[in-house]
């Protein structure tokens, strides 16, 4: 073919043609538009298969006319669409991989997660990861709480046995471990009486991740956790000194187990967490006191 | 660029013009790269574990004038292409010159969009919203820039009156770029905008 712009001159859509391919594009992004606005959701279920065939339907017009397809060697459509179909392969592949993994990226990060060792990375590390800044919003399953400060100052107690001094305090015993590998405390709700002498076991039935097990006011398991990432492994991720938390274990390895012992504070909700960098997002549960 | 060459009946294996079909390939490759950065933004989408989320931040109809400026550009350049074919130097000029204009204010929508979420504390390490979205407009802001270079690089060669029938092709290569460039807006728009705009955050205590 000689200088292929001559002969496919005649075949280039003509002025209207162009305006009309345009007012067509301009349609259909109106009509995209008003699907989703002013209510994201007000065409239901139908809104993603229409968006993408809009913009499918437009992507073909473009490649089609502006672009000459339709009129120009079928051995650039070849070219041009051998690449997409790779691409779309390529993506779907990416997003199937991800979903066979059991969900998000993030799930599966946080799943299987190694212990991050200060020491193998040097002084980097002296400043929390960005994504662990304490905005995230508290949970609002959580119903507040009027509690006043505890009175009860947080207790790291080694695994001995506590009894109750004399008779009058009531005492509870509460057993709790982890499901397993998965970044789950075994139970979801606690509960114990104000004022009594609580001695809380707690299992670490992981395999793999370090645990701890941490009672803090209602709805600031995330920022306690965050200020934990902020001191660091060897404060066992939990910040120091802090007002918000009321008990807490020690970082227990994988199989270990551990007592704690505290007095119930006011009555109200309280959260228990484990402060591990990620896990507070889904190792959480209330902690009820009545 | 020869021109004289231009006017010579090309041999080529394929009987192809060899520029074009490197132009086309390039355009193939270029949808991969744009797949794999559209793959990441879908697969971290809704992953994000502090904000800013998209619902907070995004702005549907300011994106979508700018969709309407980058399609009136699109027909801009085929209306330079034409004017090309018909030996038209002042609509060659016109028409380069209007793409390349439109094309700078998709560009300037861009950065004031860029700028505005950066105050709203969305940066390109706020989260994996931030990472994605930024990496996959950014590449295509960048694309569109190189763009509006190669453009105002053909309105010089036009002002010099060097564009005409046979240099069509000059314009034509252009012209494949900034559509391409387009509809790869057509599809960012609809799922960064159009479908993913509305995400908020994470349920709390949902676990995912």
């Amino acid at each position: 073919m000689s200088s292929s712009h001559q002969v496919e001159q005649g075949h280039h859509p003509s002025f209207k043609q162009y305006v009309l391919v345009a007012a067509i594009l301009f349609l259909i992004t109106i009509v995209e538009f008003f699907a989703i606005y002013p209510n994201p959701d007000q065409i239901g279920a139908a809104k993603i298969p229409i968006l993408v065939i809009l913009s499918a339907i437009k992507f073909a017009i473009v490649i089609m006319f502006y672009m000459h397809l339709k009129f120009d060697n079928r051995m650039f459509t070849v070219f041009f669409l051998a690449g997409l179909t790779l691409a779309f392969a390529a993506g779907i592949a990416v997003l199937a991989m991800f979903s066979a993994l059991g969900g998000g990226p993030r799930a599966f990060a946080s799943a299987n997660a190694v212990p991050y060792v200060e020491d193998e990375h040097g002084a980097e590390s002296a400043k929390p990861s960005a994504i662990l800044v304490p905005t995230v919003p508290p949970p609002s399953d959580t119903t507040p709480t009027e509690s006043k400060a505890p009175d009860v100052a947080p207790t790291s107690a080694p695994p001995v046995e506590e009894k109750p001094s004399g008779g009058s305090a009531a005492t509870a015993s509460i057993e709790i471990g982890t499901n397993g590998d998965a970044l789950e405390f075994s139970l979801a709700a606690l509960s114990a009486a104000s004022g009594a002498q609580v001695t809380l076991t707690f299992s670490n039935g992981s395999s793999v991740n370090q645990h701890n097990w941490v009672l803090v006011k209602t709805g600031t398991k995330d920022a306690v956790a965050a200020a934990g990432t902020g001191a660091g492994p060897g404060a066992g991720w939990l910040p120091a000194e802090d007002g918000r938390v009321l008990a807490a274990s020690g970082l227990l390895n994988p199989g270990a187990t551990e007592q704690v012992s505290f007095t119930a504070p006011a009555p109200g909700t309280y959260q228990f967490v484990c402060t591990f960098p990620g896990h507070n997002f889904t190792m959480f549960g209330d902690f009820t006191v009545k | 660029m020869a021109h004289a060459a231009e006017h010579a009946i090309e041999e080529t294996t394929t009987g192809l013009n060899h520029r074009k079909m490197l132009m086309w390939i390039f355009l193939g490759s270029d949808c991969m790269f744009f797949a794999a950065l559209i793959a990441t933004y879908m697969v971290y989408r809704g992953q994000s574990i502090s904000g800013p989320y998209p619902n907070d931040i995004i702005s549907v109809p300011i994106t979508t004038i700018s969709t309407f400026v980058l399609l009136c550009s699109s027909f801009a350049m085929v209306q330079a292409l034409a004017a090309t074919n018909r030996n038209d130097q002042k609509g060659i000029r016109i028409w380069l010159l209007a793409t390349a204009f439109l094309g700078a204010i998709f560009i300037g929508f861009q950065i004031y969009e860029f700028n505005a979420f950066k105050n709203e504390d969305l940066t390109l390490g706020a989260n994996l919203f931030g990472a994605t979205f930024f990496t996959l407009t950014g590449f295509h802001g960048a694309h569109v820039t190189v763009g509006i270079i190669w453009l105002l690089g053909m309105f010089v060669v036009a002002m010099k009156g060097r564009l005409g029938p046979a240099t069509a092709l000059d314009v034509e290569l252009v012209g494949l770029y900034w559509h391409f460039v387009d509809i790869v807006w057509i599809i960012i728009f609809t799922l960064l905008y159009l479908i993913a705009g509305f995400d908020t955050g994470p349920t709390p205590g949902s676990g995912s």
